[in-house]
């Protein structure tokens, strides 16, 4: 058993502990102002983690969670006073209608970036208040008015003990719920597409799912805290589900450390108590409490807690001597192509970057192509692994078209790719990384894997052993534990690969794998690419390091202005005259950079 | 029809607003990616210093007219370097931190603005002088303050000429480069942090100046009068297609122009779902905005 | 480096702790002589003033108490408490009144917070007496625990109804609100009695507070040409609001609710104020046995009293006289002798209360600005007429 970085386990259990036996003992040595204090923490404690996952998890800017939380009371509000439904009854409809309004919301616009998002959100939240502020089955500005306390086995939960008893229930709930959720392969998904989003969609994370699961996550939380609300209070109205509301969730979130669920408490415990603690200040309250809040985030700009790295993680153990890829099986008979290109072209403006290419790659080889910047190179490969569209052309994977599939789609197929510069997830551990990479493979479901079913913890254990395989096959077995941001950069271009070959691809393409490597690196890589062949995996790579090119590739393709003007093995390629023309003749640096600048933006699309 | 035309005027005036402060926003966006909550507020000060020279002078004998433009100037001064001050003290330290926590600070800062106006001035109300006259024409039914046609008038000489200082002087080009790409700005000899800082500098200019305006035309000033104003231009840089210039200042018009419509045509209680619904169709179709272009992401 | 990002954790615990530390501390005041009444109000934010204002009121009721010899023998405390107009906080302030020992509460501001406080009083068995908060519901929840000196939306908004067609002799009538619980309220029952009334609504709609251009909402409403326009929101916005219409030529006549009856609308709106009529509970200035009561406010805080300042320190009083009604602190005995007060002096007034909390004989005046003042200006006598008020 290698137990990675088992740091200082003991201080997070005691500060644990000592924190669930000052909150069971709170109510029997307070008094009710505490405890009622106790319960507004409780209830921005709850609302935090949820908005813990859209925002600290999956890195999504939400100015309008209220309204979830909104959704949730009023469900609760209105099928208690005028459905006559028992508090418990209400719970799963809350749930359910926060849901759907997060796929509501969600659907039309997780397609927009950030910030865009932001607003839409805000929208959403203040349209949510209004419509409740100027409907009559909802009360209008008077809200709903009377109800009814939740009982427990015949006792009504009204005393402010009795209520805080209940909300930490419904805290507890929460935080299995979002931790285990946060622990699942989803969760890594999140963060992945945190870190980089269009990495994450291009190594086979269905991004938009991904971020609509994060919504509606987190409006499932927000729902159950609205219920929450109605309960105590008894009575509700719009005013307690303002864009005010919204931020204040957000500041507990980024202020407690985003991603992380002691911080998210303990934003909670600072931001809805210590203006309590401030009542003494009176007029001055509020303004000591926004600079307080400010030094605090200048002071630790990663919150109070920030989220530690995930370094605890036992792999499975492996034999010694393994140190193989798993041989990806052959389908025998199938062609010896593995995938067609056809009059492929792509523009971008005016100017066309890929013009009508033709090849194809065959099963279990290496193929280099190569050529001057802005011949078009890394064009054809996005275009290859659906990051942009083909203006026109053909392009065949073992005889089926996948033009204008998504990317994520297109590394379920097979084909797996690195960048050319690295994009490693960079707050995430070596193997977190590798693991992201296997989100193809899995079989199971997520609901599975969040009630620990056997299946679920099966397969997690099988490709815990894979991942291991591959870093020992990659060489970083023993940096497993380390975040990825700090490997040199040689280990981190080794990482990317075997990411990049977690998806168990039959196709893997590397962009530029060399570059910014030294002498003794590039052989060890020239090494790893024909070791990668030789487990079952054809290789494509673009490169410019001549000594890697001709030293490794069975076959080479070479580019200029967008066009095949070679194909042949490497002592062809070398006699060829249009290819020393390229070469040496003169580059048109103007439309080369161009033709980045459009491929760059391009990328960010 | 002249219904119409009425909610056009008004709308324009309301919108005019909204640009002066939805540019901003906009610059702020555009330089380092922060949604800066703490802009409106600077609006709400510049109005507050405006209020102080104005009623200062009201009791010598300076006239009206030389005193409000003591009032604008000193606001506009004043103002700018409580936005270079909050940037270098609340936010430079943070630039290289999480986008978030940056947020976060604005939202500390816009919150400690508005309870540091409170502290001085009190939770009430204060009233500006009321210099402008109430005459106006009317054309076809539609009634015209020459007071409002000065403050639209005012607003587009504001605009025009941050148009061009950015697009026609060196450090506002240096602005625009450091908006596409702050490292190869910085490679290229640009001083990135005074940039920076002259950005902020801009945005809280024309916040105060709008600060100022609203006092006088509207005579009601309130510590918290930038929140609403602020989340409105706030969208309306959104709209317009955030980080870009000429798209804050449209977006600001065509959100005063949809608020008009919407209380005028529709129900002034639904006159906001109005507009945050067509803001999110504007967005569905058109993802950066209506004039913004692809900007790379850092987050 | 592991070490010490460990003791900056333990440092913010200890921190947390530190900050916590005064109000964990156990509760439950040695029991002094005096008795004390809560008073929760807002004290921060936006409405803060109008909480200044009452609070004040219910010092100067406890000033005059005590100079009397207090109740029974024994002083009186005033202790406040800031509800900041918001819910969570407002349970948080009533709950923690009853912590420090309060008997009984009187104050109030936003209908919104006093509901849930009025929940905690109820709970605590605590009798509370609102001086602000109009909201019919507040006494409809069945609480025998609640009384208050100021009238009910739905008393209001039939008497604004009753000028706007009896003496007014008005035809049409719009009627804008904000959307608040107050302003949602007198509104809908302004509406209801002025449809009974005869009288056509043309326009019946909020729009959102604290802006300051309402000119698209007026051209719609001028296009209606309404006799009347009738704003239930606060001053603030009546102000804007009244500028605004003389701006556009408004010709109907422009009224306001009890809400908009602050000096910031005459500020405000300048002389386009001239003429705007104002139903409200009498102001302290405009009650002849209250004069003394406005010199003494004036000269302890420096400014006028608000609205409300007078219905607080009534609401003290009334609060006072029950306590020394009942001979005791206990709250069955105060709630009980709440309820048979029949005909206390109040400065507002004679109060007495109904079983369900309301005050019987609400007072009701139109209030006119002229020359940029506020003045009286008619009121209903006693054989339902209107007359000049004095």
């Amino acid at each position: 058993m290698t137990n990675i970085a088992a740091t200082r386990r003991g201080v997070p259990y005691a500060i644990a502990a000592a924190s669930i036996l000052a909150v069971v003992v709170l109510p029997f040595v307070s008094s009710s102002y505490v405890i009622d204090v106790a319960t507004t923490i409780i209830t921005f404690a709850v609302l935090g983690l949820g908005l813990n996952i859209v925002v600290g998890y999956a890195g999504l800017l939400d100015l309008g969670y209220a309204a979830f939380f909104a959704i949730g009371a009023y469900t609760t509000a209105l099928l208690e006073t005028l459905g006559h439904q028992p508090f418990w009854v209400t719970l799963p409809f809350s749930i359910l209608f926060a849901a759907i309004s997060g796929i509501i919301i969600g659907y039309p616009t997780l397609r927009l970036r950030s910030d865009y998002l932001a607003i839409v959100t805000l929208g959403f939240g203040e349209i949510t208040r209004i419509v409740a502020t100027n409907l009559g089955i909802t009360g209008g500005p008077n809200g709903i008015y009377g109800i009814a306390s939740p009982t427990f086995f015949g006792h009504a939960l009204a005393s402010p003990r009795a209520v805080y008893e209940l909300g930490l229930g419904f805290l507890a709930v929460v935080l299995v719920f979002t931790s285990r959720l946060t622990r699942t392969r989803l969760g890594r998904a999140w963060i992945s597409i945190r870190e980089d989003e269009t990495a994450a969609e291009a190594i086979g994370i269905p991004t938009l799912k991904v971020k609509m699961l994060a919504y509606v996550m987190g409006a499932v939380v927000g729902g159950f805290g609205g219920s929450f609300f109605a309960a105590r209070f008894g009575a509700i109205d719009p005013t307690s589900f303002t864009y005010l509301q919204s931020v204040t969730i957000l500041i507990i979130v980024v202020l407690g450390g985003m991603g992380s669920t002691p911080g998210v408490m303990l934003g909670a415990a600072i931001v809805a108590g210590l203006p309590e603690a401030l009542r003494f200040l009176q007029l001055w309250r509020e303004f000591v409490f926004a600079i307080g809040l400010v030094v605090l985030m200048l002071v630790r700009p990663q919150g109070m807690w920030p989220a530690p790295l995930r370094r605890r993680v036992t792999l499975p153990p492996l034999a010694a001597e393994d140190e193989s890829l798993v041989p990806i099986a052959v389908e025998p008979g199938t062609s010896d192509v593995l995938l067609e290109v056809d009059g492929l072209s792509r523009n971008f403006g005016g100017v066309r970057a890929v013009n009508g290419v033709r090849f194809g790659i065959r099963r279990g080889e290496i193929l280099s192509i190569i050529g001057p910047n802005g011949a078009g190179k890394t064009t054809v490969f996005n275009c290859l692994t659906g990051v942009i569209r083909p203006t026109s052309g053909r392009i065949s994977w073992l005889g089926s078209s996948i033009v204008g599939l998504a990317p994520h789609r297109v590394v379920g197929l097979g084909l797996s790719r690195t960048f050319q510069g690295v994009r490693l997830f960079a707050n995430m551990t070596v193997y977190e990384n590798v693991l992201v990479g296997m989100e193809p493979r899995y079989r199971t479901s997520i609901p599975a894997a969040v009630l620990g079913l056997h299946a679920a913890s099966e397969e997690d254990r099988r490709h815990l052993l894979s991942c291991r395989r591959l870093l020992r096959f990659v060489g970083l077995e023993e940096r497993a534990g380390e975040r990825a941001g700090d490997l040199p950069y040689g280990d981190q271009r080794r990482l990317e690969i075997a990411r990049a070959l977690a998806s168990e691809p039959r196709l893997l393409l590397l962009d530029e794998p060399a570059a910014g490597m030294n002498p003794t690196e590039k052989r060890d890589l020239m090494g790893l690419i024909r070791r990668i062949r030789d487990g079952g995996i054809t290789v494509v790579l673009i490169e410019h390091d001549m000594m890697l090119v001709m030293g490794v590739s069975d076959r080479i393709i070479v580019m200029d202005h967008g066009e095949v003007i070679a194909e042949g093995t490497p002592a062809e390629v070398q006699r060829n005259d249009r290819v020393i023309d390229a070469y040496l003749g003169d580059d048109e640096q103007e439309t080369d950079g161009e033709l980045r600048q459009e491929e760059l933006s391009a990328w960010d699309s | 029809m002249s219904t119409f035309f009425q909610l056009v005027i008004e709308g324009l005036t309301i919108g005019s607003f909204y640009s002066l402060v939805a540019l901003g926003y906009t610059m702020v966006y555009g330089i380092i990616r922060l949604i800066n909550f703490a802009h409106g507020d600077l609006f709400m000060v510049g109005a507050f210093i405006g209020w102080t020279v104005l009623t200062t002078l009201a009791a010598t004998h300076v006239p009206w007219g030389l005193g409000l433009l003591a009032a604008l100037v000193i606001a506009m001064l004043l103002t700018a370097v409580l936005g270079v001050a909050i940037e270098k003290v609340a936010y430079e330290p943070l630039l290289r931190s999480s986008r978030l926590s940056i947020l976060i600070t604005a939202l500390g800062v816009s919150l400690a603005l508005e309870n540091g106006v409170l502290l001085i001035y009190g939770p009430g109300f204060n009233t500006y002088p009321h210099l402008l006259t109430q005459a106006g024409f009317s054309i076809g039914g539609v009634e015209i303050n020459d007071a409002q046609i000065g403050m639209m008038l005012l607003s587009f000489l504001l605009m025009l000429g941050l148009y061009i200082f950015v697009h026609h002087t060196f450090v506002g080009t240096a602005m625009r480069a450091l908006a596409v790409d702050q490292d190869a700005a910085r490679l290229m000899g640009i001083d990135v942090e005074n940039v920076i800082r002259l950005t902020f500098l801009l945005g809280a200019l024309l916040a105060a100046a709008a600060g100022v305006m609203e006092g006088v035309y509207y005579t009601q000033i309130n510590f918290f009068m930038g929140f609403l104003l602020g989340l409105r231009a706030f969208t309306a840089a959104v709209l317009g297609g955030i980080g870009n210039i000429p798209g804050a200042m449209a977006g600001g018009l065509l959100i005063g122009l949809l608020e008009a419509f919407g209380a005028g045509y529709i129900s002034s209680r639904w006159t906001d779902v109005f507009v945050f619904a067509v803001l999110i169709i504007v967005l569905a179709v058109k993802p950066t905005g209506l004039f913004g272009e692809r900007v790379v992401e850092r987050m | 480096m592991r070490h010490s990002r460990f003791t900056i954790r333990a440092g913010i615990i200890a921190l947390t702790a530190l900050l916590f530390g005064p109000f964990m501390a156990a509760p439950g005041s040695a029991a002094g002589d005096a008795i004390k009444i809560g008073v929760p109000v807002p004290l921060s934010g936006s409405y803060a003033n109008a909480g200044i204002d009452i609070l004040n009121g219910a010092k100067l009721a406890a000033e005059r108490i005590n100079a009397s010899g207090g109740i029974n023998g024994q002083k009186i405390e005033i202790v406040p408490e800031d509800d900041a107009c918001d819910a969570q906080t407002a349970v948080q302030a009533a709950q923690k009144l009853i912590d420090e020992g309060v008997v009984a509460a009187a104050g109030g501001y936003c209908s919104s917070a006093s509901l849930p406080e009025l929940t905690t009083f109820h709970r605590a068995n605590i009798p509370f007496a609102l001086d602000a908060s109009t909201n019919p519901q507040l006494t409809e929840m069945g609480y025998d625990n609640v009384v208050r000196t100021i009238g009910r939306d739905d008393e209001q908004g039939p008497f604004a109804a009753n000028f706007i067609a009896n003496a007014l002799h008005a035809k049409t009538a719009a009627v804008i609100h904000d959307n608040t619980t107050y302003a949602k309220g007198l509104a809908d029952n302004t509406v209801s009695a002025l449809k009974t009334s005869g009288v056509r609504v043309v326009y019946d709609n909020a729009v959102t507070p604290g802006q300051a251009d309402y000119t698209p909402t007026l051209t719609r409403v001028a296009g209606l040409n309404p006799d009347v326009i009738y704003y239930t929101g606060y001053f603030s916005e009546a102000g804007v609001l009244v500028k605004e219409a003389r701006q556009l030529h408004m010709k109907g006549t422009f009224m306001g609710g009890d809400a908009t009856n602050d000096p910031t609308l005459i500020k405000t709106a300048g002389s386009a104020a001239n003429g705007m009529i104002i139903t409200t509970s009498p102001l302290a200035q405009f009650i002849s046995g209250a004069h003394g009561f406005v010199q003494q406010y004036e000269k302890a805080y420096g400014h006028a009293p608000g609205p409300y300042s007078v219905y607080e320190y009534d609401a003290v009083g009334v609060m006072a006289q029950a306590i020394r009604n009942a001979k005791s602190t206990k709250s069955d005995k105060i709630i009980a002798a709440l309820h048979q007060i029949k005909n206390y002096h109040g400065l507002t007034g004679e109060i007495g209360f109904n079983a369900k909390g309301d005050r019987t004989k609400p007072a009701y005046i139109t209030i006119i600005v002229k020359n940029e003042q506020f003045v009286p200006y008619q009121q209903l006598n006693a054989a339902g007429k209107w007359v000049v008020a004095k």
